[in-house]
């Protein structure tokens, strides 16, 4: 499973979904571009959702931006026939409520049946208006990057360590993904040297991508692995079994060509900072 | 050259939008023959875009020749509005790494 953060009353829902949700769910974190899109999805899921809702829900909002997510999932209160019941179940459940704006989902129901205890849920939350109402409390503003989320009681987005393993420090991905969404590109971000993806593994990918036409962010440290600069992997080239890939460090705007070789022995590479020796992570095209 | 380039769209302080829609409009030209693509190319310059745009797309239209050269020009805008891309998420991350990223 991917690494979540999530807090206690987030784990007891996912604790009764099947090992199948709990994977979607850590897939979802990890793919929401932002942390207010991860916000709208949390609450989808303690509101009552299936893992196949709250999946197509995520997929809906990922190509929008902050504003639009929080445009799509808020009913305002003077939208026409809007029940008091049916704003607070809308500030309540943003999946709710991107419904009630207009938004279709078309859950993948093999992603999980619902657990018997889901099903209850369900049930619940299909009482009465009048129910909700009743268990209305008073709530705090959720600061989202584009306006208050009235709604649960904030929930820090680094909440408070649980049993599913925590997040890993994205340096820069969500923010490539903020960048080049108009030109229909995101971005996953790895982290290089490690049992999961090796420095090769990771050139290799990044050729790949650089052979589509597709440029590779990439972050360069240390021999001790302290990310020092961001580079961008531009093109490459290869004389029989070598291959070199030309790097443009941002900060210095050094252009130069590095070996492979170099790379994956974490050597001295051609910039004038002798410290950049280490290929920590990079970022690769989605889809 | 690519990142030549961005530095003159960046000096004539061409926006980051401005690339996209340039690239937009440029990947409409897929299909085209080298002859149309370079009239549009040159109308594209006169009529939609200015500065250093303009003066990009007018600097490419001659070396329009063949088919792939569309196909071409199409991906090597597609790249440089991506490497802007890039550029700026950088720039705002700069914070994220120590001493401004160096």
């Amino acid at each position: 499973m991917s690494d979540v953060e999530v807090d206690a009353e987030l784990e007891a829902v996912l604790r009764r979904w099947s090992e199948r949700g709990r994977t979607v769910f850590a897939e979802l974190m990890e793919d929401a571009t932002s942390a207010l899109q991860r916000e709208l999805v949390q609450r989808a899921v303690l509101a009552g959702h299936s893992p196949g809702e709250v999946h197509a829900f995520a997929d809906e909002l990922r190509g929008l931006s902050d504003d639009e997510c929080f445009e799509a999932c808020t009913v305002e209160s003077g939208t026409a026939g809007a029940t008091v019941a049916l704003l607070l179940k809308a500030e309540a459940d943003p999946l709710y409520a991107f419904q009630l704006k207009g938004g279709a989902l078309t859950p993948n129901e093999h992603d999980d049946a619902p657990s018997m205890a889901m099903k209850i849920l369900k049930e619940n939350a299909r009482a009465a208006d009048a129910e909700l109402v009743q268990r209305a409390k008073p709530r705090k503003a959720f600061a989202a990057d584009s306006g208050a989320f009235r709604a649960l009681p904030p929930r820090p987005v680094t909440g408070s360590r649980s049993s599913l393993q925590p997040v890993a420090t994205r340096l820069f991905e969500e923010l490539l993904t903020e960048a080049t969404r108009p030109l229909g590109v995101s971005w996953r971000e790895h982290e290089l040297d490690t049992p999961d993806l090796s420095i090769e593994q990771g050139l290799q990918q990044a050729a790949s991508s650089i052979g589509r036409g597709v440029p590779v962010p990439a972050v360069l440290g240390n021999a001790q692995g302290k990310p020092l600069a961001f580079v961008v992997m531009l093109q490459t080239s290869s004389a029989g079994a070598t291959r070199a890939f030309q790097l443009f460090e941002h900060g210095t705007r050094e252009l130069v060509w590095a070996n492979e070789r170099d790379l994956i022995a974490r050597g001295e590479l051609p910039f004038e900072n002798k410290a950049l020796r280490r290929l920590l992570r990079i970022a690769l095209p989605r889809g | 050259m690519l990142l030549d380039e961005l530095s003159e769209l960046r000096a004539g302080q061409v926006s980051q939008k401005t690339i996209e829609d340039l690239t937009r409009a440029l990947r409409e030209l897929d299909g085209s023959g080298p002859i149309e693509a370079a009239s549009t190319l040159k109308t594209l310059a006169q009529t939609r875009f200015a500065g250093a745009a303009a003066a990009l797309l007018v600097r490419w239209a001659p070396k329009v020749k063949t088919e792939a050269d569309v196909l071409a020009l199409i991906g090597h805008f597609h790249r440089l509005a991506l490497v802007s891309g890039v550029l700026s998420a950088f720039r705002r991350g700069a914070d994220r790494l120590p001493r401004g990223g160096g």
